[in-house]
């Protein structure tokens, strides 16, 4: 049984059927559509995705993989002690193994007038459907957060012809992933665009338009920043973080604290339950925390996992690095990995230049490589980041990866010598 | 398989790839098209060293792909992110996290693009083209074998010698 249709729930499906010919498999999820990529929403809302192309496989394969697929259903609660999951439409369904692959949701910050059918995160295809219902209507959209998210649904609603500004809390765009310089070339990307980008202030209150605004069909509404100032909103997008959906955990004995605590076999703490993805805490290989990974190669890789020890074949899941991403918002590519900004007993390795848009920065500690910042040059990413998950001695080849000398080819050659 | 012993770098395999991978079909109009090679020769210390994909047992470029589009065959084993329902956008996870550097980003299109086996050749063109044997390609069992073959006659000689 498996609880969730996205990265973690559809790999672990497709892996279990490998692993098992036999095994009845189930899944249930809330949302009435074939898996789809939740990364792509953004491309749906800019018009180059359609519902179809979304889908991250083909139609037929809950059919081909014989998978009892419940779409479109609730679950309430999952109950250990009878081995069970109850449905919210009152059906219960036994298992001898779980998976818990149920995800994350947006959260809204607690913010006085900030709800209401104006104002949506972007998590599901959803919350995209109705952003592209009020796009028409709207003609200035206020992004709340400048995250990944934020970023990409600013570019896409922008590219739809409308005026975007985005707040941020924190001094910089993408504080959690870049480093002040990396993203102050991705921001002078998106103002000469033509984009609106307000650091440093959060927002402080949402309030309805007049009577007398409202009188002429003006339904814009206005928002008040903490530093003073005050915008005017059609659209609302929050995008200030994403929260784990454990609620159908509470009370069952399943440890929970920012997510579902798991074992190495990413086992949770009663017997036959497992968990995956973005709802799952696990250890980063880079900084040794236990927290959230939420991004899809992890998810993947967690469904993967799991379904083999569901299957009854024990494998530890190795780890994996929590901050790793891609993006390229016009013509700028860029890669953020581990740990990118630096720090007590990290060394930092960084070359600009800043009229090509490029910057490459290294994080070392010791001969280990923790963490990279590609922007505008993001040729041998995969063997930095390679070597980041390994924790490798790169002490052979540091100088060679600060002067941006080094590919996979210098490992083969490297071992073809020690051979 | 790639006997790095054997390459002299003369970089003919990363024309013939380009060249089989663009519509045209030969190596001018590659480079009148930009078709990237996909396959590359290192330079390590004065020695060259292809490196292309391994078309790995588990890929980390289909874990890490999020439109479904990197798939690893079933039959043939072969990953690849062309030729199927789901479209590469170019959001480079893969490149990401590929260990071996093998995917790489267009040059000009929006999309990633790595070694997909030539499966419309008998086999890849980079190994037709390596005049030095340094690449091979062949099933396991079969490179097993051969691998085989070779140490049997190996040990024959030494014991004769």
């Amino acid at each position: 049984m498996i609880i969730g249709n996205s990265a973690a729930g559809v790999k672990a499906a497709e892996t279990l059927r490998g692993l098992d010919p036999a095994a009845a498999i189930t899944m249930v999820s809330d949302e009435p559509e074939s898996a789809y990529s939740r990364c792509l929403l953004p491309d749906f809302l800019a018009g180059r995705q359609t519902s179809d192309s979304l889908r991250i496989r083909p139609a037929d394969f809950y059919a081909r993989h014989r998978i009892d697929f419940l779409a479109g259903r609730c679950v309430l609660k999952v109950d250990p002690r009878s081995a069970r999951v109850v449905l919210e439409d009152g059906q219960t369904i036994p298992y001898d193994r779980l998976l818990i692959a149920t995800g994350a949701r947006s959260v809204t910050p607690p913010v006085p007038g900030l709800a209401g059918p104006r104002v949506t995160g972007l998590r599901t295809l959803a919350d995209a459907r109705r952003i592209l219902e009020l796009a028409p209507k709207a003609r200035r959209v206020l992004v709340i957060g400048a995250g990944f998210v934020g970023l990409e649904v600013a570019y896409a609603l922008y590219n739809r012809g409308l005026e975007v500004t985005v707040v941020e809390k924190m001094p910089q765009i993408l504080p959690g992933q870049f480093d002040a310089t990396a993203a102050a070339i991705l921001r002078r990307d998106m103002q000469a665009e033509g984009m609106r980008v307000i650091l440093g202030a959060g927002v402080k209150e949402v309030a309805e338009p007049s009577v007398f605004r409202r009188f002429f069909d003006r339904t814009g509404r206005v928002v008040f920043l903490d530093n003073g100032d005050r915008l005017k909103a059609d659209l609302i997008i929050v995008a200030a973080g994403i929260r784990p959906n454990v609620g159908i955990v509470e009370g069952t004995g399943v440890a929970v604290k920012r997510g579902i605590v798991v074992d190495d076999f990413l086992q949770a703490t009663l017997p036959g339950i497992y968990a995956a993805g973005d709802v799952v805490e696990t250890r980063d290989l880079v900084t040794g925390r236990v927290g959230l990974t939420p991004i899809w190669p992890n998810a993947v890789t967690q469904g993967k996992v799991a379904a083999w020890n569901m299957a009854g074949r024990p494998r530890p899941y190795t780890g994996s690095v929590g901050m790793q991403n891609a993006l390229e918002f016009r013509e700028v590519p860029s890669i953020a990995m581990g740990v990118t900004q630096g720090g007590e007993g990290l060394e930092v390795v960084a070359e600009e230049r800043p009229h090509e848009s490029v910057y490459r920065k290294l994080v070392l500690r010791g001969n280990v490589l923790v963490g990279m910042i590609l922007v505008g040059d993001i040729t041998g990413a995969g063997v930095m980041a390679a070597l980041i998950r390994r924790q490798a001695d790169v002490g052979k080849y540091r100088d060679d990866i600060l002067q941006g000398r080094f590919g996979y080819g210098k490992l083969l050659a490297g071992i073809g010598k020690a051979g | 398989m790639i006997n790095v012993a054997a390459c002299n770098g003369c970089l003919t395999c990363a024309l013939a790839c380009a060249a089989a991978h663009s519509p045209s079909r030969d190596i001018v109009g590659a480079m009148a098209d930009h078709t990237p090679p996909r396959i590359f020769i290192q330079a390590v210390r004065e020695r060259a060293v292809p490196v292309t994909c391994r078309h790995c047992e588990e890929p980390a470029c289909v874990e890490a792909c999020m439109t479904g589009a990197m798939q690893k065959d079933p039959v043939s084993g072969l990953v690849s992110n062309e030729g199927h329902e789901q479209k590469c956008v170019g959001c480079w996870m893969c490149i990401m996290a590929c260990p071996y550097g093998a995917v790489t980003a267009h040059p000009t299109e929006r999309i990633a693009v790595k070694c997909d086996g030539c499966p419309h050749l008998d086999q890849p063109a980079c190994v037709s083209a390596c005049p030095n044997g340094a690449l091979s390609w062949e099933e396991p069992d079969r490179f097993a074998a051969r691998k085989g073959r070779r140490t049997a006659a190996a040990l024959l000689e030494e014991r004769a010698g």
